[in-house]
């Protein structure tokens, strides 16, 4: 911000409180940031920019697009041999990443990616950045190979765990079969197509995913005051993703205090520096920097207080809102009168979490996602009736606000399986949709039942904290699709699945079986 | 949006005089769930709106067993929902008003307004023109983004589909309109209110610039077996692809008469006389039901996009039958 304002940096300073949502705008200042700034400059008042739906559909940018055919080699038992892929996509005039294809598998693989430059506006990082385009190549082919080789999808994936061809097979293998089990899979799974009579047909379809999520460079500062009173601050931000939650909780359990007694300080820039909150990165950089200027700081009271207790400053812990002699209640202090031991100074700590390995931390997820849908193939509409996602996220610190990352994820993912797409005029390069009339999102009609497990236990405890906000939105898009595959006997090829490509297919296919 | 009067009389006479005679100058204010998004959008630009929220006599609704329902203009989409009498005799009317399935847009929404709604055609609404041109006349339709347009009625030079929800309910029920300008009242055949203009300037109604939809005025329906059924993508509030209704009378087991009015799939609401030929003097079953619809789209043609809408539109009459058949609610 301020090398386009041409003024030092130490003169700008940025509040960012609430965002409601960064929607992958959330690393440099965008044209129109900049624009306000220069218009409060030229006005010598605050100056409000907002873009109005239609702009910020048009010209913020959009997920890039991906397009491939695929190529399996297989034995008939379902052991993959070879994956090859040739792909292409456009993010509009900024070009695109390539997908990671194939996704989550080590299979041997070929592959071939085109990125196209188009006039269509520029992309934008959209939750998973080339996940859920790689995923649904990789996991609907994989879905597609079953179909051919006659086998349950579910046999075929677990085949190839057994065959170690992914990190953490184990872990994926455990995932599968509790979303088997939450799903009742065994019970429901027919063959492709096998759907019986009548106008609507059932399916399921599953998919794996995965993400970093290793935590950015975190700097919490966390403040100790004499009256008791105890502040965490960070250059962060709380994306409505519970990052306040979060670092209360941390800092809370860490000295032994209730949640609300822990006062924490985000979006602001005079606050201690602490990443920008892309990549899932949020959890982990600031859990660990407030862990450690947590750690910090109670040692620093823990001195203070150490010859009223007659202990050794090593010798205390905080419990209950009481520092205490290690199992020895009877020698306490309340934390108020521990507090009151620092005179007229405060305790002011930083906590670093500085890039690279880091014991509080890791990175790498797994997670598995079923779907079961409801498809009326008179009307090509396909309806979701149920998903399950079984989600490892590392050490979990709070299972509520995981499990709500999880479904805000899954709506997105029905959103995006079901109804999002941009549309361009190709003569006028208009875009029809900018609009929540024709550019749809899912409301509450649209959505299904919601079946959530979090990997838990002291194999998650041990990995430490890894970041959830974006693997569980990658799989839904798949799982989907080989869902509606599954019901309908043929593969409708693209997202969104709408009536029209729904019938399209089935007509391709020569109509119900 | 841009700047404008605001004038609200509170009797139908002061409304019409203070409405033009050319289109575009002044627009009506009903819920005005449409009218905002327009002015918005500056699809229009009116210099005066005339709101008719104060005039009373346009309200509420009324239901006499011997003359029908008649429905005030104002009337909101969940008033009719709620009201007993067409609850019991106007299935159709219900199921097509709570196709409109968003709350907020029932409770402000009014009937005269859902009549009077413009087109959604995306062309219209990103400023191309009601017809969907560009500025040599050519339309940006039949070659390009079509796949919400029309199947039936789609010779050009409109291509857009009807908006109402209620419109195919009402012509199959034989309601009439009643509307009210500086001539005085008239009353139109509710199937012939619906006109396809030649020209971007014109409207998609047979109602004139200086003149107000006052009341709804539906026949007896008790004794017909009604029904409307819509295909819409979302659940949640969504455009339909294709609904339609029908009204039998029935003599015993057989449809003695049947009226049969397709939406969203041609400029107007598209009756279809071919359905209703299969259907008469035959008792309902799904395969007779079946060949109503194919009946009912027989002379669809397709744009470039749209070809499932025609499968939509024939699934809807099927549907619409066998439901009002059975009577369902």
């Amino acid at each position: 911000m301020a090398q386009p304002l041409n003024i030092p940096a130490a003169n700008v300073r940025v509040h960012q409180d609430h965002i409601g949502g960064g929607f992958g705008s959330k690393f440099a200042p965008d044209i129109w940031d900049v624009t306000g700034a220069r218009l409060a400059k030229l006005a010598g008042q605050p100056v409000k920019y907002m873009n109005d739906r239609r702009d910020e559909l048009m010209i913020a940018g959009a997920r890039p697009s991906t397009f491939a055919t695929v190529k399996i080699g297989a034995k008939k038992d379902g052991t993959v041999t070879a994956f090859e892929s040739t792909s292409w996509g456009t993010g509009g005039l900024t070009g695109a990443g390539a997908p990671p294809i194939p996704y989550v598998w080590k299979f041997p693989f070929r592959r071939n990616h085109t990125a196209v430059s188009t006039n269509i506006g520029p992309s934008r990082a959209w939750r998973a950045p080339n996940h859920p385009q790689a995923c649904f190549v990789t996991m609907c082919a994989l879905e597609d190979l079953a179909a051919e080789l006659r086998m349950d999808p579910l046999d075929l994936f677990i085949r190839n765990l057994d065959l170690k061809r992914t990190d953490r097979p184990d872990l994926y293998k455990s995932e599968l079969l509790k979303a088997a089990d939450m799903i009742d899979w065994k019970k429901k799974w027919h063959g492709r197509g096998d759907s019986g009579s009548g106008s609507v047909k059932k399916g399921l379809g599953l998919s794996l995913h995965t993400w970093g999520g290793m935590g950015h460079a975190s700097e919490c500062r966390m403040i100790i005051n004499p009256d008791g009173s105890v502040a965490a601050e960070l250059g962060s931000q709380d994306l409505g993703s519970g990052t306040r939650t979060v670092i209360a909780m941390v800092a809370a359990e860490s000295l032994g205090l209730p949640v609300g007694a822990v006062q924490v300080n985000l979006g602001d820039s005079k606050y201690p520096v602490s990443g920008g909150s892309g990549g899932s990165t949020t959890v982990g950089g600031v859990s660990a920097s407030t862990r450690r200027a947590s750690v910090d700081a109670l040692e620093a009271l823990f001195k203070q207080v150490a010859p009223s207790l007659n202990a050794d400053p090593a010798n205390l812990e905080a419990r209950g809102g009481r520092i205490q002699v290690k199992g020895d209640p009877s020698k306490s202090m309340s934390w108020k009168q521990a507090c009151a031991k620092l005179g007229v100074t405060p305790i002011s700590v930083i906590g670093k979490r500085t890039p690279g390995k880091d014991e509080l931390i890791n990175s790498g997820v797994g997670g598995v996602q079923m779907a079961e849908v409801s498809v009326d193939v008179e009307t090509g509409l396909v309806k979701v009736d149920r998903m399950a996602a079984v989600q490892d996220m590392g050490l979990v610190i709070n299972l509520k606000t995981a499990e709500s990352q999880v479904l805000g994820a899954l709506i997105m993912g029905i959103t995006y399986s079901l109804f999002e797409e941009k549309v361009m005029d190709s003569r006028t390069g208009t875009m029809l949709n900018p609009n929540l009339e024709f550019y749809r999102l899912a409301g509450l009609g649209d959505m299904p039942e919601f079946l959530i497990h979090i990997v838990t236990g002291k194999e998650q405890d041990d990995r430490g904290v890894i970041g959830l906000g974006e693997p569980p939105v990658v799989s839904p898009g798949a799982a989907i699709s080989n869902a509606v595959a599954n019901a309908i006997g043929t593969r409708v090829g693209a997202l969104p699945l709408t009536p029209n490509r729904v019938l399209a297919a089935l007509q391709k296919k020569g109509g119900v079986s | 949006m841009r700047a404008f009067e605001y004038a609200s009389p509170t009797t139908k006479e002061q409304a019409a005089a203070l409405l033009g005679t050319q289109w575009g100058e002044r627009e009506v204010l009903a819920g005005g769930t449409d009218l905002l998004s327009l002015m918005k959008d500056f699809i229009v630009e009116p210099k005066r709106i005339v709101s008719l929220k104060e005039v009373k006599e346009l309200q509420g609704i009324k239901f006499s067993s011997s003359t029908g329902l008649r429905i005030g203009a104002l009337a909101t989409l969940q008033e009719l929902v709620d009201h007993s009498a067409v609850r019991k005799d106007y299935p159709s009317l219900r199921q097509a008003a709570e196709g409109v399935t968003s709350p907020q847009i029932r409770a402000v929404g009014t009937v005269g307004g859902d009549l009077c709604q413009r087109p959604r055609c995306w062309y219209f609404r990103n400023g191309f023109g009601l017809l969907g041109q560009d500025e040599s006349g050519k339309s940006l339709i039949v070659d390009g983004e079509n796949v919400y347009h029309a199947i039936l009625g789609n010779s050009g030079p409109a291509y857009f589909v009807n908006p109402s929800s209620l419109a195919p309910a009402l012509i199959a029920l034989g309601a009439k309109v009643r509307l009210f300008g500086a001539k005085g009242a008239r009353d139109v055949e509710a199937a012939k209110f619906f006109v396809t203009p030649r020209s971007a300037q014109e409207r998609e109604y047979v109602l004139g610039p200086d003149e107000i939809v006052t009341e709804i005025l539906v026949p007896p329906a008790a004794g017909s077996r009604n029904a409307t059924y819509e295909v819409r993508h979302r659940e949640s509030l969504d455009w339909p692809l294709a609904a339609a209704s029908v009204s039998l009378r029935m003599s015993g087991k057989n449809v003695s008469s049947a009226r049969v009015v397709l939406g969203h799939v041609a400029p107007v609401p598209w009756p279809a006389p071919e359905a209703e030929k299969v259907l008469a003097g035959k008792a309902v079953s799904e395969q007779l039901a079946d060949e109503a619809g194919a009946a009912a789209v027989n002379g669809a043609k397709a744009l470039s996009q749209n070809a499932y809408k025609i499968q939509l539109a024939r699934v809807a009459v099927k549907r619409s039958i066998l439901r009002a058949a059975e009577g369902r609610a």
